[in-house]
């Protein structure tokens, strides 16, 4: 029995230390492909400055196209799943996203922007993160290769409110009729 | 003997408050046109119904409260901070029915913050709103950069001898015309004016840098309203930061630079006299402190060894800082890299430039610079008078478009007011320590808030307590108001409780 225990030690140490070694030489929560969130990025720049990293949400905004570069934002906070314009449940924020200055080719892949109307396309961005990118006047910013649409955007219904009409036409009848009573007092007065 | 306001003194308070709202009302107009340009239905209806529920406001008013007596100091006073209160819940309406705000506060503090050219917001996913919505949030900062009673008596007060009174309540002390509606038309006129220039630049390089004409135009619009009103809005949750451009920040840095000088400073430069800018006791009061602030941020800098070239320290320190000294509140950063990147000496260089702040009469807030110019001649004054002998008179003058000799009330009266703008941002500052914020952090934005700048180190969210929540509202109102008129409403609401009656 003692020697089945020895026999299984190296092994057993073997496996402790493979799960225990990525952990400790790296302070990164990444997941799977080195995925990380914008609010750690932000965070922690310090610590992941020069790294390569990935990021998954929504594009949001504008590509702004300058020359064989282009620019977009992507959001990977709580709306980016379900805005508040889908009926989706308040964050206790503000959108948590990050610029991504990208090869143009790659950022033409982005077909639909996040905005009102529309929820933008779900991309995944693989790049070198600078948390003052010398070469863009110190931005926080990804400097992305590769960007590949997830899921694409779609448009989001705002299906019209009766509910709000009737409280908006009620309070016009309101006012209406206080309008028209002070129109009889003026007029009163000026007789 | 405290005397207890007559029922008089009542309805023609609201007769007038009734007005102002009128006048908040007519703002919407503009972002309903917005949301009917854009086919964004539901969005019209809730400018609607905002509007609705202004002129009802002021149709009670009218039928019940209108009378031929002209305002006295007292009602001016009552007026501007009870109207800016009252407009603040008018004006929330639009955008509590939006649905991007948990709670109707969150939305008052949002529009508190709108019209006192703060630009600390609790609204959530500011990514997906939309462009009428967009538009309220600037319009109304761009107003109340004007001041809310400038709109109403540009447009509602005509005539009325009390105007005068109720335009001094609102913080603002210069005439630039004989007459009081003259000058609050030449006010628009210079700020609309700069509103087509600046904005055209600012399209020009909006679309230079990728953006689409019509996107490009609204965002132009947009953030000429944010950096001239140093408001510090904008439209994504990003903020400048969003933009990733060295022209469109020049260009918005020039703006809130000038919008942060005295409108008297602009129409004397308006009608001729250029020289002024130089003899300017604000002007120069700003460019000390703002050479002063730079010195202490560079050395944070130095410290800490971030942002190491000339270009880095300009758009992410110099910008920041200057938006700050402004009380803009546009930034290049985020919030949290105030407290994590920059170090305790940069971060304390910001702080002190907001609790600066702007000039006097213009759309800034913090102590101001008339207010250095005046301490620091005093000061100087009083080592003068100790170096001189005993019976030596000795004697100060300012340059504010003329000359003034310093006089004790003058003094005094500069004194009181700093000593309130200190007691609202330490008060601040010790409430977000008691409630576990980290004490740069919560003096950053507690000073950020008092001070009306709009920058934030991070405390400022949806999700920070509610007396928080109701201290910065506060904070943001009476420091826009300069105080007086709020010690001036506290007193009436004192003696509605316990005056006697006048005989």
């Amino acid at each position: 029995m003692k020697s089945l225990h020895l026999q299984l030690l190296p092994w057993l140490l073997a496996l402790a230390l493979a799960i225990a070694f990525p952990l400790a030489s790296s302070p990164r929560a990444w997941g799977a492909d080195g995925l990380v969130t914008v609010q750690e990025l932000v965070e922690r720049a310090e610590e992941y400055d020069g790294q390569e990293v990935v990021i998954e949400g929504e594009a949001v905004g504008d590509v702004m196209i300058r020359g064989e570069e282009a620019w977009i934002t992507v959001n990977d906070d709580p709306y980016s799943r379900r805005s508040l314009e889908e009926g989706g449940e308040f964050a206790g924020l503000s959108n948590c996203g990050i610029g991504v200055v990208l090869p143009r080719k790659e950022a033409e892949k982005v077909k639909v922007l996040g905005s009102y109307k529309h929820h933008g396309d779900r991309v995944r961005v693989r790049g070198i993160f600078h948390r003052a990118d010398p070469s863009h006047g110190g931005d926080t910013v990804i400097e992305g290769r590769f960007l590949e649409v997830v899921e694409p955007g779609y448009p989001i219904k705002h299906p019209f409110s009766y509910g709000k009409l009737a409280v908006g036409l009620s309070l016009a009848l309101v006012a209406l009729f206080l309008g028209s009573r002070l129109r009889k007092k003026k007029e009163a007065s000026v007789f | 003997m405290i005397l207890k306001p007559s029922r008089a003194d009542v309805k023609l308070i609201a007769w007038a408050i009734g007005r102002v709202i009128l006048g908040v009302g007519l703002i919407m107009l503009v972002p309903l046109l917005v949301s009917v340009a854009c086919s964004e239905w539901n969005v019209v209806l809730d400018f609607l119904i905002g509007i609705v529920a202004c002129v009802l406001f002021w149709l009670v008013t009218e039928n019940t409260c209108r009378t031929e007596k002209d305002l006295r100091w007292f009602h001016g006073l009552i007026v501007a901070s009870a109207g800016w209160l009252t407009a603040m819940v008018f004006g929330a309406i639009p955008h509590y029915l939006s649905g991007h705000f948990k709670s109707f506060l969150d939305a008052c503090f949002d529009l508190m913050s709108g019209y006192t050219t703060t630009g600390l917001y609790l609204l959530q996913d500011l990514d997906h709103c939309s462009h009428g919505l967009n538009m309220w949030r600037h319009l109304l900062t761009y107003a109340g950069g004007q001041g809310i009673i400038v709109i109403a008596l540009t447009f509602l007060f005509a005539g009325t001898a009390g105007a005068f009174k109720i335009y001094v309540s609102e913080g603002k002390e210069e005439k630039l015309l004989p007459n009081v509606i003259n000058t609050a038309r030449a006010i628009w006129m210079i700020s609309l004016s700069y509103l087509v220039v600046g904005s055209a630049f600012l399209w020009a390089a909006l679309v230079k840098e990728g953006m689409p004409l019509g996107r490009g135009f609204l965002h132009a619009m947009w953030l000429f309203m944010g950096a001239w009103s140093t408001g510090g809005f904008a439209p994504q949750s990003l903020n400048l930061l969003y933009y990733h451009s060295l022209t469109v920040e020049l260009i918005t840095l020039v703006i809130f630079v000038i919008g942060s000088f005295n409108f008297a400073l602009h129409y004397s430069v308006w009608t001729g006299d250029v020289k002024e800018i130089y003899r300017n006791v604000e002007t120069r009061s700003f460019t000390f402190t703002l050479m002063l602030t730079t010195l202490l941020l560079s050395l944070g800098f130095g410290k800490i060894g971030v942002f190491g070239s000339l270009m880095e320290f300009f758009r992410k320190g110099f910008y920041n800082l200057v938006s700050g000294h402004t009380t803009t509140g546009n930034s290049t950063i985020y919030s949290v890299s105030f407290y994590r990147d920059f170090g305790p000496l940069a971060m304390w260089a910001i702080i002190l430039a907001m609790a600066i702040g702007a000039s006097a009469c213009s759309t800034g807030g913090g102590f101001k610079g008339l207010r250095m110019g005046i301490l620091y001649r005093y000061f100087r004054s009083e080592l003068r008078r100790l170096a001189s002998p005993e019976r030596a008179v000795v004697a100060e003058k300012i340059h504010h478009i003329r000359d003034i000799w310093l006089e004790d009330a003058m003094i005094k009266g500069t004194l009181f007011i700093l000593l309130c703008y200190v007691l609202v941002y330490f008060a601040g500052g010790i409430m977000g320590i008691l409630f576990g914020y980290e004490p740069s952090v919560a003096f950053f934005d507690a000073v950020s808030a008092g001070s009306n700048t709009g920058l934030s180190a991070g405390l400022t969210s949806p999700l920070m307590p509610t007396a928080m929540k109701v201290y910065y509202i506060f904070a943001m109102w009476a420091g826009r108001l300069e105080f007086m008129s709020v010690i001036a409403l506290l007193s009436f609401f004192g003696a509605l409780v316990r005056g006697r009656r006048g005989r």
